[in-house]
């Protein structure tokens, strides 16, 4: 296994950090938060293909950077996502709401797209289609925000210092980068200059 | 990670060695100082440079690393490690979107052991089985009581003729093989070894595909797991993503306990702990278990299972 140091930085700093701080990092209203306005949400899923092309790339975008943080702040919630091969399909973020949807869903939501490959709601779950086709991801978050009124949870004095660290030591890598890279030209031009000498003493040799 | 001397290529092992005798008449380590004339003779081919690394090595004379008994062991002090439950959380963020049963939840066993010796190797049977399908073909005589037992106990295939007709079609529908000793006449004379041993499903007796006792062996391996100790860490899938805290924590403890118990029927002079264990995942990250359940910051451990 590999040097501790080395695992528990970029456990820590890279990618637990990753996962509590940043765009998506927010609580959905729960069952005992919920308000008649803004419902719980039991579920989503997202849909979108395969490849970029076709406004699809938010969508996966969407999922590698939102969805691992809303699911670290909402364990309880499952979350699933589909892979298409249709290009042409819709890139849909289905959101289910307990017994209805909220009231900006008319607003946001898309009332003509249906999602068929989402898992179909129970009885008492109401779905919200957001279409998401050529948004980026921070877009479809905010958009997903208005939606359930998800409330963002903003970092704490620590991992506000941990973040600044970690600035600090991309400034400090940049830096070291530039000089250990001089050092190694300087010894690999000594050593091609010694390289050299040493072939011309062969040819005055042969002579 | 490894000392010097390991990095080094064969040959060049060699080498230091037999420079280390032309300085010193009298070896130091006789342990350690092995004559190779055939690594010898095959690092022949730059005569020069041997001389120069000679001359070189009489300058500095740096004595070569030897090897250390055992495994290195780093301290685990400035390790965070975490309680199940808020390990399962991360890794569950981080599985997001992922198919539950596809994905899967690791461990890795680190063990405090010698570097040579006897590895630990065996199988094991989870409380609540990981793979999701394993299919098996049993080849026994058709019309006997093993054919009936082998069909209850969840095998796929049964039979002799129609399995061998099956494979030499290139049907080959099953993950493990096995065969009970009464069928292994007629299973050479099929002439599948060609086709079934590439694909590691030859039946034999010492991997413990061939016994008698069919319908048990196929039980084990529906649920079955093997695993081996290599470079000290025991690495095997342990549940999947879906698995709730306290299943994964059923086979997390069965796991530990078999190799511990692997760990102490080994000779009364080797003795393996148990130094660190990481709980990983498919797609994620490692994470250092301190041994407990749950800490003050879990969640509800009924929400942390499905999707």
């Amino acid at each position: 296994m590999v040097n501790v140091f080395k695992r528990m930085r970029k456990l820590k700093s890279v990618r637990i950090l990753n996962v509590r701080v940043g765009t998506g990092a927010a609580v959905f209203p729960a069952p005992s938060s919920a308000t008649p306005e803004f419902p719980a949400i039991t579920r989503l899923h997202l849909t979108y293909a395969r490849k970029i092309y076709g406004g699809h790339q938010g969508a996966r975008h969407f999922w590698r950077n939102c969805l691992p943080r809303l699911k670290y702040h909402n364990p309880g919630i499952p979350m699933t996502v589909r892979q298409t091969t249709d290009q042409e399909g819709p890139a849909a973020l289905s959101v289910y709401f307990a017994q209805q949807a909220s009231k900006t869903a008319s607003m946001i939501a898309a009332a003509d797209l249906k999602d068929t490959h989402a898992p179909a709601p129970a009885d008492n779950e109401q779905v919200a289609v957001l279409d998401v086709k050529g948004l980026a991801y921070p877009e479809i978050w905010s958009k997903l925000k208005n939606l359930t009124n998800a409330t963002e949870i903003a970092a704490t004095e620590a991992e506000k210092t941990e973040l600044r660290k970690l600035e600090q030591m991309k400034v400090k890598a940049e830096h070291d980068r530039v000089r250990i890279a001089t050092m190694r030209q300087k010894k690999k031009d000594q050593e091609r200059m010694l390289q050299e000498a040493r072939g011309e003493i062969e040819k005055l040799k042969q002579l | 990670m490894s000392s010097f001397s390991s990095v080094l290529p064969t040959a060049a092992r060699g080498l230091a060695s037999s420079c280390r005798s032309s300085l010193r008449p009298v070896p130091l380590a006789p342990v350690v100082y092995r004559p190779q004339p055939i690594r010898w003779a095959s690092s022949s081919k730059g005569s020069s440079k041997k001389s120069s690394s000679q001359s070189q090595s009489k300058k500095k004379e740096k004595p070569t690393k030897k090897h250390a008994k055992e495994f290195f062991q780093r301290d685990l002090k400035p390790m965070e490690q975490f309680a199940l439950c808020d390990a399962m959380r991360y890794i569950r963020a981080f599985e997001v979107g992922r198919e539950p049963t596809v994905a899967k939840y690791e461990v890795h066993v680190r063990l405090k052991t010698k570097r040579d010796g006897p590895v630990i190797r065996n199988m094991l049977r989870f409380p609540h089985s990981v793979q999701t399908e394993s299919r098996i073909c049993v080849i026994c005589p058709p019309g006997s009581r093993h054919e009936k037992e082998a069909r209850a106990a969840g095998a796929v295939l049964v039979g002799e003729q129609e399995v061998f007709d099956a494979v030499k079609a290139g049907k080959i529908e099953f993950d493990r093989c096995i065969a009970h000793p009464d069928s292994m006449e007629a299973f050479s004379k099929a002439n599948l070894g060609r086709i079934l041993g590439p694909r590691g499903l030859m039946p034999s007796a010492k991997t413990g595909t061939v016994v008698e006792d069919v319908a048990a062996r196929v039980e084990m391996l529906r649920g079955g797991t093997v695993y081996r100790e290599r470079d000290a860490v025991i690495r095997l899938p342990i549940g999947q993503l879906g698995f709730s805290p306290e299943q994964l924590r059923d086979n997390l403890r069965a796991t530990l306990d078999q190799i511990k118990k692997d760990a102490a029927r080994m000779n009364d002079r080797i003795t393996k702990e148990v130094y660190e264990v990481v709980l990983s995942s498919t797609n994620g990250p490692g994470f250092s278990l301190n041994g407990e359940f749950k800490s003050d910051q879990s969640v509800d451990t009924a929400a942390m299972h499905g999707a």
